[in-house]
Parts: structure tokens; sequence; C-alpha cells
């Protein structure tokens, strides 16, 4: 089945495959592509900018990112990315984007207006998300009905500024999220820092949708225990991990990942929704930092952020401390500029070994 | 900020259609102007514009103040614009609105920094005395064609009005009432007139001197400031939906026309005033010389 | 400052060196504020114009009333021009623009505004708020075609869907030959020849003729108007041209970094 993309002169080298006459193409034992998946190789692929033609084939179907006349069967692109192909479907995937939810997308969120029954949160999305009071786990017992004292509370659970770890419930027609906490997972986030990086909205470096976004780090030099929330809109936790003592009125959110979204079996603590860090060791707060560096220089690096990269990066990291701190030089943690562009290079020669 | 209310999804449906058949909801020709009806004051300066239910009055005035500073040798023109709850609801007194910028703007643009008023022959004494000249104009009542509408009737005012006579005689400045020596009409080097035009179906189809309806419902406009000699002074589409170049040419040419009949009419109205004032003027010295 | 272009037909060069029908250096970077949303710096010639968005984002404040029944994503620009800009320091404007008001911006920020919201594809996010912040570094002519650039690059950067380039450029006419009634276009004006003689902006959507943006203010016999439309509309192409060149060297450097 003859179709044409059609492409600008000067790129049309760098593209990939294009063979107007391919048969494999529109049949499923394509070989040339990648098997249509969500996360689509994108070094091998070149750029579509803004109205330019994509293809001019009735056959596809037009996704995100493109557009048509109503006059003609023309595909234009409306933004700058990649292009996509799933079966028919064409879509362009931005460089840069902000994040749009998707129901059972792990988030990290910051609530900035508390209303009479639900909270407005911050995710970096176009709209602020909502998170209802019936959407949380109350305190004090498992499956406690919402009343109307807990409304007149509702502060006591988030206030303005609160970070909190959701997941998306569902999105609404206009694109904005509804979150829900009932997990020992989600909940209020404290005994940690805060990173903001882009979001899964682009194609370029990032928080990407991976198996894991939640996971524990035992970290170097005695450090102990420290938990990472990679939120997939680019917000980010690491803090210190107190699962281990589950001790009665301390509960927090530190269950293992294992445990289901509607586990309410679980008893929720008394404590989850405090607002005072527990007492931290300097060691820990060492690896926090040293994870937090690595989170930013992988994003400087314009790689990807999911546990395998963090996890490299931080065994890197700890590696390249033995070999660059004997300079002495003047803030020998910081993992900036020439030191985390190693680290992001040492990461990605791990992760390729790994795949060997 | 209260807004104008938009049209229903069926009004705006049933004036497109219409259009598509190039049928105007009030039955004029596409490139056809509403009535216009041009009338003065008792005073010199003062024009009464009606351009189908719009109407603009200009009033013109003038005072003597010292000059800016770095214009030693130019008088002061200032236009106010007046957009006020009077003439519709969705206007707000006290607040600039989006519209009174565009409009000042265009009417600064087309009426001064074109020169269509010499600055320099507003100068009395150089870096001392110069003429102060405010246009106010107030909007009466608003059914789209605002800038038309202002620009026609800021004119018209500025053509209709004299300023009192002056004579400078080793440094002092005599200012002349009205009944010494006749007041002097004002230097205007051109007649620049405002003529809008609003694109309907992607561009392809334009309409003259929309009402404020077909303007909400138009995807976008140009203002094309003009004199009837054939300089353009002014263009202007700012945003909105994109046209083709040609045919941008072309409302350009279609608003050389329309300024032309618009400058017709301006004279007309103006000359018509000037023989209903002399015949005034006529009586004036009858009286005098009764006195006498 | 009366300046003498007059000498422009004795070797068809312009005050600058350029020809008639040639840009000055156009040069952009995007991506370059990593806290905005998307960004862009833009200098033609010495103007030199950065841009950031923010959004879409919720409507918040006083603004949410106006915006929460719109079923579309509303544009709106903020133009701040530094004090030091210009060649004569002026007060007020300085730093993040406070002491805008100047009806000059207000228009420009219109302008755009409403040039944008009709080519971005709004309708994808509704209640929603785009905002376009331009920040004048430099001004020497031009300034409204550079904050047209600015802004479409910033755009495609923050990945906001649009139907095309927004590209604009000034085109001017010289003064006349002593003599003789034929006055040659110019393209791209530079701030002192944009003082001295008539010149028009003109934005287009792609490199097509759609005019999006056309701004005149000068006075100029209408006959002439097409002859510059023309070598501006054609400036715009060689614009779009380059502006492009930008988007795919930035989104090759994203593609070679990322390693999946």
């Amino acid at each position: 089945m003859p179709f044409t993309i059609t492409l600008p002169a000067p790129l049309s080298p760098l593209h990939h495959n294009e063979p107007s006459d391919s048969p494999s193409l529109d049949s499923d034992g394509d070989t040339d592509m990648p098997p249509p998946s969500k996360r689509p190789k994108l070094s091998t692929r070149s750029i579509v900018t803004p109205g330019e033609t994509v293809t001019d084939d009735p056959q596809w179907m037009r996704g995100h990112g493109t557009y048509t006349h109503p006059t003609s069967p023309q595909i234009l692109s409306s933004v700058a990315g990649t292009l996509l192909k799933t079966n028919k479907l064409l879509s362009i995937r931005p460089l840069r984007a902000r994040y749009t939810p998707e129901i059972g997308d792990l988030v990290v969120g910051r609530v900035v207006e508390v209303q009479t029954k639900r909270w407005k949160v911050d995710l970096s999305a176009p709209l602020l998300a909502h998170l209802p009071l019936s959407a949380i786990n109350l305190p004090g017992g498992i499956l406690r009905k919402r009343t109307s004292t807990d409304e007149l509370a509702i502060r006591t659970f988030f206030g303005e500024g609160d970070l909190l770890v959701a997941e998306v419930q569902s999105v609404y027609q206009d694109g904005a999220a509804s979150l829900h906490t009932r997990s020992l997972k989600y909940g209020k986030l404290r005994n940690g820092v805060f990173l903001s990086v882009s979001g899964t909205g682009g194609g370029g470096g990032g928080v990407v949708r991976s198996r894991r976004q939640v996971w524990t780090v035992q970290t170097a030099n005695g450090g102990g225990e420290v938990d990472v929330v990679l939120g997939v809109n680019g917000y980010i936790w690491i803090c210190k991990h107190v699962g281990g003592e589950l001790v009665e009125g301390k509960g927090g959110r530190h269950a293992g990942a294992g445990m289901g979204v509607n586990n309410l079996e679980e008893k929720v603590g008394e404590g989850m929704y405090e607002n005072r860090n527990e007492s931290i060791g300097e060691e820990t707060r060492w690896e926090i930092a040293r994870l937090s560096g690595c989170v930013r220089a992988l994003v400087e690096g314009g790689c990807r952020v999911d546990e395998e990269m963090v996890m490299r990066a931080y065994e890197a990291s700890v590696e390249d401390e033995g070999v660059g701190g004997e300079e002495g030089e003047e803030g020998g943690e910081y993992l900036g500029g020439e030191r985390g562009r190693r680290v992001v290079r040492e990461a990605l020669r791990a992760v390729h070994a790994a795949r060997e | 900020m209260p807004r104008e209310a938009e049209p229903s999804i069926n009004d705006r449906a049933f004036l497109l259609q219409a259009l598509q058949e190039n049928i105007r909801l009030d039955g004029r020709a596409l490139d056809a102007y509403r009535h216009l009806d041009i009338s003065f004051g008792d005073d010199y300066g003062v024009a009464d514009v009606r351009l189908g239910k719009t109407r603009i009055l200009t009033r013109i005035s003038a005072s003597i103040t010292a000059p800016r500073p770095d214009r030693k040798f130019d008088g002061i023109f200032t236009i106010t614009t007046e957009l006020s709850p009077l003439a519709s609801p969705a206007f707000e007194s006290g607040r600039q609105s989006d519209l009174e910028t565009h409009l000042s703007r265009i009417l600064e643009t087309s009426l001064r920094r074109s020169q269509a008023l010499s600055t320099e022959s507003l100068c009395l004494v150089a870096g001392q005395k110069v003429w102060a000249l405010r246009a106010d104009i107030h909007v009466l009542d608003y059914d789209g064609g605002l800038i038309d509408a202002c620009c026609l009737s800021t004119l018209t005012a500025l053509r209709h009005y004299r300023i009192p006579d002056t004579s400078v005689k080793g440094g002092d400045l005599t200012v002349y009432t009205s009944l010494e020596r006749d007041p002097v009409p004002l230097a205007l080097l051109h007649h620049p007139v405002c003529v809008t035009l609003n694109f309907f179906e992607s561009g392809e189809k334009w309409l003259v001197d929309a009402t404020l309806m077909e303007q909400q419902c138009s995807e976008g406009e140009i203002v094309v400031a003009a004199n009837p000699q054939g300089e353009v002074c002014l263009v202007q589409k700012g945003g909105g939906g994109e046209v083709d170049a040609l045919v941008l040419l072309r409302c350009v040419e279609v608003a050389m026309g329309k300024v032309r009949e618009l400058g017709k009419a301006m004279d007309g109205a103006l000359a018509k005033d000037a023989k209903r004032r002399d015949k005034g003027g006529m009586s004036r010295e009858l009286r005098a010389e009764n006195e006498r | 400052m009366p300046l003498d272009t007059s000498t422009y037909h004795l070797a068809l060069l312009r005050l600058d060196g350029r020809r008639w029908n040639e840009l000055r250096r156009l040069h952009a970077q995007i991506s370059t504020q990593a806290s905005a949303d998307g960004s862009s710096y833009l200098e033609m010639g010495n103007t030199k114009v950065i841009c950031t968005i923010a959004g879409p984002a919720e409507v918040r404040g006083a603004a949410r009333r106006e915006g929460a029944e719109r079923d579309n994503a509303v544009v709106t620009v903020e133009i701040g021009i530094a004090g030091f800009s210009g060649v004569d320091r002026r007060r007020g404007g300085g730093g993040g623009g406070k002491g805008r008001g100047d009806k000059r911006t207000t228009e420009m920020q219109n302008t755009i505004a409403s040039a944008f919201q009709s080519t971005l594809f709004t309708h994808l996010y509704p209640h929603s708020t785009i905002t376009i912040s331009l920040h004048i570094l430099s001004q020497d002519g031009s300034l409204l075609a550079a904050c047209l650039n600015a802004a479409t690059l910033a755009l495609i950067d923050a990945g906001v869907p649009m139907s095309d380039y927004i590209v604009a450029c000034t085109s001017g006419l010289t003064p006349p030959k002593s003599g003789t009634e034929s006055a040659d276009p110019l393209l791209d004006l530079n701030g002192m020849e944009e003082q001295e003689l008539p010149w028009l902006t003109v934005g287009t959507l792609g490199a097509g003729e759609r005019v999006s943006v056309l701004v005149l203010e000068s006075r100029v016999q209408v006959g002439r108007l097409e002859g510059m439309l023309a070598v501006g509309v054609d400036g715009c192409k060689q614009v779009r041209e380059i502006l492009d060149g930008v988007v795919r060297r930035q989104g090759k450097r994203v593609l070679e970094s990322v390693i999946s």
C-alpha cells in the first residue's frame, strides 16, 4: 500500500525509515519500526515542527499534537517534537510540555487552596487538581465515614503549602485531575526535600512513567534507608524512610510498594497528618542531598529519571567521591558542573552495560 | 469588568449563515455604511456624528498654556475619549479598558502622528505660550463602528472649530474675542478618516462598518486610516484570524473608496453648516448697525 | 536626530551596509530559562528580547471571574521594557516593568495576545491561561516583530499546540529618488531607519501569504503599500526558515542527549 510522508528537504537523511513502498508498515509484523509502545525510542527519530505536513495519506488517523484542515486530508503538526506511530494513529510528542494527568499516575502535589470539602492541588498541570475530602484516609480507623466534623477540621489534614503524594483517580472533561490518597502509600510528605523537574509531558528528559515510582534506597556512608518518590508530574520527594518501625501512632506514608491501592485493612496512624519532621541524622541528610543532586544532574544532562537511572547515578556518585574528593575542592559534595556530567556519563555506561 | 453580552450560538449561526449568502441582517450591502448623520452644535467645534445607532459627540476646546520644555515650537493637542456606561453597560467609567486604549491609540496615530493638525501652528510665543487644544470625545450610544465614528467626529469637529484670533506685538500677546475679530479655522494639513473592515469565513469575506453584533461574530478586523488624497496614515490589523495578503490589499483599496465617500459627506455637512451660520453672521452685522 | 538617508540611491546600500532585501542577523535560542514552561531569547540585529511562558495554568485570583466560563485558554501578554534598552534611559520602565501603562506597550500587548489567541489551539486547555512575558533588553527597531518571533519560539518550547509559526518582520520605503517618483521597499528596518522612513510590521502565519498582524503607522501613498507588503511577507518567509532551524537544532540536541 503506497503512502508517503513528506519531509522537509534538509532533514530527510536524518529521518528514520521512510521507504514509501514499505509494505511492512501497515501489517503487524513490521520489521524496521519498534513495536508500538508507550515509550518509543526517541533518539532515532527526527523532529517535526508546527505547521509541517506530516502526511497527506488519508489512511492515518490524527492523534495528539496534530491537526487537519477540514478541506484536505493532510495531517499537520501542531507542536515541535517527535513522530509517534501507534498502529494507524499518528501523534507527535512535544519536546517539552506541561504534564497532562492520566488515570493511575502517581503524582506529588502541593496544596494551594483549601475549600469546604476538597483541596486544590498544584501538579504543574494546566489545571489544579482536586482532592476531595472523601478521597483521603481519615485518621482513626478503617473505612470510617466522613462526617461534618471532618469538614470543619479539614485544615488539620492538609493546609496550604502541604506536599502530598497521591494517585490520579479520574480526569475531568476539561483535563483537571481528581486525586485520591486512599492507600498507605499516599498521603502527606515530610522528612525530606522537594525537587521540581520537568514531567512526563514532553519527550526530553525528566520523570517518565515507569513500573516503580516509589522505592527505598539503602544508602551508603551509613545514611540508612531513604525513600524516593518520583511523581510523574515532575515533582520529586526524597525523604528519610521511617517505615521499619511501624509504631502505633507513627504511621506516615512508608508502607512497602507491594500494598494495594484499596488495601484498607492497614491501620491509618494518627500521625498520618503530622506536621513535624522526625529527627534525621546528619548522614541521612547527606545522602538525601546526594540523591537530589543525582536527580538534578540527570535532568541537566537531559536523561530520563526513573529508578534505574537514579540508582546508577547514585552508585556512580558514591564511587566518584573517592576520585574527585582528593583535590579538596570547595563544596566537594556538590553534583553540578563537570562532576554532575561525569556522574551522568558513568550512570549511562552502567545502564548500557547492564543491558548487554 | 463587565463584559458585552455574547450573542447566543443560534444568533451567531444565523448571522454567519446569512453572510454566506451575502445578506446582512440589516439589509445593507457588504460594503455599505449605515446612515450617516453629521450635525453641529451652536458653538464652533461641536460635532455630533450618528452612524446607525452609534452616536459620538466631540467637543474641541482651547486654552493657552506653556509648551512642553522639549518641544518649544509645538502646541499641545490632546484627545480624550470617554466611554461611559451611558453608551453601553459594558463600559465602565474610571477604568481604561482595552477598547479605550485601542481607540485612543488609533486616533492618536491617525490624527496626531500623521500631522493632520499642524501643532506648530498652535504656537503663539515660542517657548512661552501655545494653544493647548483638546478634543473630548463622548460616546453617547454604541452599536459598533466606534473607531470610524470617533475619528470622523473628531475630524469634523476640528474642521468646524474656530480658534480665537491672536496677534503678537513686541512680545505682548493679544487674544481677540469673537466680537473683536472673527475666530480663524485650524490649520489642518490633510483630512484622515478611519474605515474599519471585519473579516469572516477565514478571511475570505469582509464587511464595512460592522454593527456590534457583526463585530462580535467576526474573526478579526482591520482599521485603515487614509485621507481622500490617497495617502494611508495607518493600517492596523492586530492579530485575529489570518487573512490573505491580497485580500488585505483589496480591503485597503475598498477602504480608500469609503474614505472618499466619508470625506464627501463631511464636506457636505460642513458646507451646509457654514451656510446656516453665514445667515446668522449677516443678522449679527445688521444688529450691530442698529446699535450704532 | 535627523538622519541622512538620501545616500541610499548612490550605492543601493543602507546605512548598516545591507541591501534592500537583507535581514539583519537573526539569532535565537530556546529553552533558555529552566524555571519557565517555555522560554526563548531572540536578537534581530540589536533588538534583543527574552520571552518566557507560564502556563497553561489555572486562572488564579482576580482574573478568574473573567475567564471562568471560558472554554478556551486565555492568552495574556506582559511586556517589560528595560530602562536601559533605549538610547535614553527611561524612568519607571525598568526591571519587571511595573511602570507600564504606556499606550504603545499596551497596544503591543493586545496585538500579540490577539494574534496568538487565534493561532494557538486554546480549546485544548479550557479554564486556563497562557501568560507570555516579554522582556525587552535592547531596542533597535522592529520591536513588535521581534516580540512576536520570540513569543512564537517560547510557545513552541512550552509545547503549546499551534497551527503554524507566527513570524514577523518590518518593511519600509526608501525616500524617493530626487526627481523621480520611485521609492524602493526595504526589509527589516533598524531603529534609525524606523525614525526616518515610513514602515510597517507584518506578521504572517507560516510561510504562506496569510497575514495575521499588519501595523502601519506612517503616511504612505496607497500604491506603495503593495510593494512594502510583498517585501514584508517575503521577509517573514526567511524569518520562518531561521526560526524553524533554531527549533530543529534544539530538538536534535534534546534527542541526542536523551538516552532511553
